[in-house]
């Protein structure tokens, strides 16, 4: 048996090394690239999004590689996420590849218990308590990493050398995937935190500040949007993003069985217009623009093309009585990199001269 | 009197203006792209030294899908997207404008504007059913001039309906209607209104228009089109003096901006521009799976600038 998986921004940190502390034969496929892109293309139905696409890339590769066991999340109900692994499935076992297909559920039942079976039942029924260390261990490397990419979505727009934040932010990634311990990680941590906030930074600079909302899989996988960022951070945008995978588990793994809900208060501002979930991040995405408009300067929406859940959202958006400029970025395999940056870069003129005229009528918080 | 030049290379045409500080357009060059920025922008630029005589130039912005490219050729001190440099032209001539239209050869944007700011913008994204080149191309099948298509169209009094969600549909619809028998200039005016429907449907989706509108872009020259679009909006457009060169404009403003802010130097590499050898060349990056077309301009066998990579491998040039 040897384990594939797809990738998803920096979710293969912890699976991998959940896998590799388990003793389990398994394969990282290579990151998402054009190729992964194309194949999967060649193999998904033309309609279907992109994270379907990618994923399915992923899982290609992996076989090629020599996987048999793939790990693949499911869910229910609110959007076609709930047939990705069933989907995938058929289509791996029509290209000829004899796989089997473990699902695991991310939006019913108690999913914590739900991954630990998985990775109880894939060890070859290693103890419980080996499995919480290295469920554990996994986690804190997702962690670090999403706390320090955090960290430069701040640098990013004020170095005063251009490039030098994504060569820090790199080496920190490499470095904490390949610790060894849960002490290293957090050393890791506080040593490259320092590093990143060592990096020179221009006095002057005044950057704008951005929401990035929408899909999740969009929105942290960085070869889907494009880089979104990074582009933003080159023009000299502050990036917030309240999405991560790792808030993702802390949550819905742990909190939220204990009544925690981490959207609560983004949900109340989306009632007046949008009164349930809608599956993707359509609520949340809703919620975040009546929330933050007065502490943005603007929001880049990110959807999957053909994404129902996010379209409704772009429409309801569009509508609010709060007002906050909103950029709608479909993300597709034939969006191109140009009429993006295009976009983005009027987007930012934009917003800096509607920050100009708010300050000067005082109506700014920031 | 101090001199501006803005550039704006298109993906259809090549647009360079000089404007003076006072904002009067002194002369204006508009050519035929053909898949060839370089030699274009070289082209246009000889034409204009020609007609200033040795004025010399305070300042230089590029805009358009090449202006990267033509920003490094021509040192430029601003380099700016189209929506905004549109947006700062038509600003200057009408001040209050709330809405801007523009259809060029294979775009079309709105900006919606209030008190002076751009709030919100729309693009075409996959579709060519809303630019120019698809009148173009039709203007070809029906085998009369571009410059013409508008006039037929105003003779028209019983429009037919074409449908324009998709180039190829709307081509087998009009000859469709052409085989019917239906008179010539009702048929054009027809495309006129599927271009308009198609692009209020899209581009404009969501939007709420005001006036005053502003209609610019070279599609702005085809009376047809306009008659449409004031029919279709109930509206009264406005299409300013040197509609087709605003992007242009809006640079050479922008460029005016820039150098009064940086001690009044520009960048400008001079007219002898126009005879620099520059070669483009592109090559594929072999540094991961994405293998990233690299392309690049060099001047004399020295790499000015690269472009094309997803990462920041080849942005440093030394």
């Amino acid at each position: 048996m040897r384990i594939g998986f797809p990738h998803a921004g920096n979710v293969y940190i912890p699976i991998r090394t959940a896998l590799q502390e388990l003793g389990v034969d398994f394969v990282v496929p290579p990151p998402t690239s054009k190729r992964t892109l194309d194949l999967a293309t060649k193999y998904s139905p033309e309609g279907v999004c992109l994270p379907f696409k990618l994923t399915l890339g992923n899982l290609i590769e992996s076989c090629e590689l020599g996987a048999d066991t793939l790990l693949q999340a499911q869910g229910f109900g609110v959007c076609r996420l709930g047939y990705y692994a069933r989907g995938q499935e058929g289509i791996l076992h029509d290209m000829g590849y004899n796989i089997e297909m473990v699902k695991f559920s991310v939006s019913e039942g108690n999913k914590l218990l739900g991954f630990m079976r998985v990775f109880k039942r894939i060890s070859g029924n290693a103890s419980w308590p080996k499995i919480i260390m290295t469920l554990r261990f996994g986690l804190s490397k997702l962690n670090a990493v999403d706390e320090l990419e955090s960290l430069t979505h701040k640098i990013r727009p004020r170095e005063e050398k251009r490039g030098e934040t994504n060569q820090v932010f790199k080496e920190a990634t490499l470095a904490i995937e390949n610790a060894a311990s849960h002490s290293e990680v957090i050393r890791l941590r506080r040593e490259y935190t320092k590093r990143l906030q060592s990096i020179p930074q221009r006095k002057d600079a005044d950057p704008l500040k951005v929401g990035i909302v929408g899909e999740i899989f969009v929105v942290l996988e960085p070869f889907s949007n494009l880089d979104v960022e990074r582009e933003l951070g080159k023009l000299g945008v502050e990036v917030v993003r309240t999405l991560s995978y790792s808030r993702w588990v802390k949550y819905s793994l742990f909190l939220n069985p204990l009544g925690v809900d981490e959207w609560r208060e983004v949900h109340k501002k989306a009632w007046p217009y949008l009164k349930r979930d809608i599956g993707g991040d359509g609520w949340e995405s809703v919620g975040e623009k009546v929330l933050h408009s007065r502490d943005w300067d603007g929001m880049v929406h990110l959807a999957p093309f053909t994404c129902l859940p996010e379209i409704v959202a772009q429409n309801i958006m569009s509508h609010t009585r709060e007002d906050l400029p909103v950029l709608t970025i479909l993300c597709d395999e034939q969006m191109g990199r140009a009429g993006m940056i295009t976009r983005l870069e009027a987007f930012a003129d934009l917003l800096k001269r509607r920050r100009t005229k708010l300050r000067s009528e005082g109506l700014l918080r920031n | 009197m101090k001199v501006y030049l803005g550039i704006d290379v298109g993906s259809v045409t090549t647009k360079v203006v000089a404007l003076s500080s006072d904002g009067q357009v002194l002369s204006s060059v508009y050519l035929r792209t053909e898949g060839k920025p370089v030699q274009m922008v070289q082209q246009s630029l000889s034409e204009i030294r020609q007609r200033l005589q040795g004025v010399p130039i305070a300042g230089v912005g590029t805009t358009g899908s090449a202006r990267y490219l033509a920003g490094v050729m021509v040192g430029a001190d601003v380099v700016k997207n189209e929506i905004t440099a549109q947006a700062i032209a038509s600003l200057h001539y009408v001040p209050d404008v709330k809405t801007i239209i523009e259809i060029g050869g294979q775009d079309s944007k709105i900006i919606i504007l209030r008190d002076g700011i751009a709030v919100d913008f729309g693009m075409n994204t996959v579709c060519a059913a809303g630019t120019g080149s698809f009148l173009d191309h039709q203007a070809d099948r029906l085998n009369m001039r571009i410059e013409d298509f508008g006039e037929i169209a105003l003779e028209s009094n019983n429009p037919v309906r074409i449908a324009g969600r998709c180039t190829v549909f709307a081509e087998s619809d009009m000859v469709h209607k052409q085989q019917l028998g239906y008179p010539l200039e009702d048929i054009v005016y027809g495309l006129c209104q599927a271009l308009v429907r198609n692009y209020l449907n899209n581009v404009g989706l969501g939007k709420e228009l005001l006036s005053p509108i502003v209609f610019q872009g070279g599609v702005a020259f085809n009376k047809g089109i306009v008659r449409a679009f004031e029919e279709g909006l109930g509206i009264k457009t406005i299409i300013p003096p040197h509609h087709e060169v605003m992007g242009a404009i809006g640079t050479a403003f922008l460029a005016e901006e820039e150098t009064s802010q940086n001690g009044n130097v520009t960048k400008f590499r001079g007219f002898e521009v126009t005879e620099a050898k520059y070669a483009t060349s592109s090559f594929e990056c072999k540094g991961c799976p994405n293998q990233c077309e690299i392309a690049q301009i060099s001047l004399d066998g020295k790499v000015l600038a690269r472009w094309g990579g997803r990462c920041d491998r080849w942005e440093r040039v030394d």
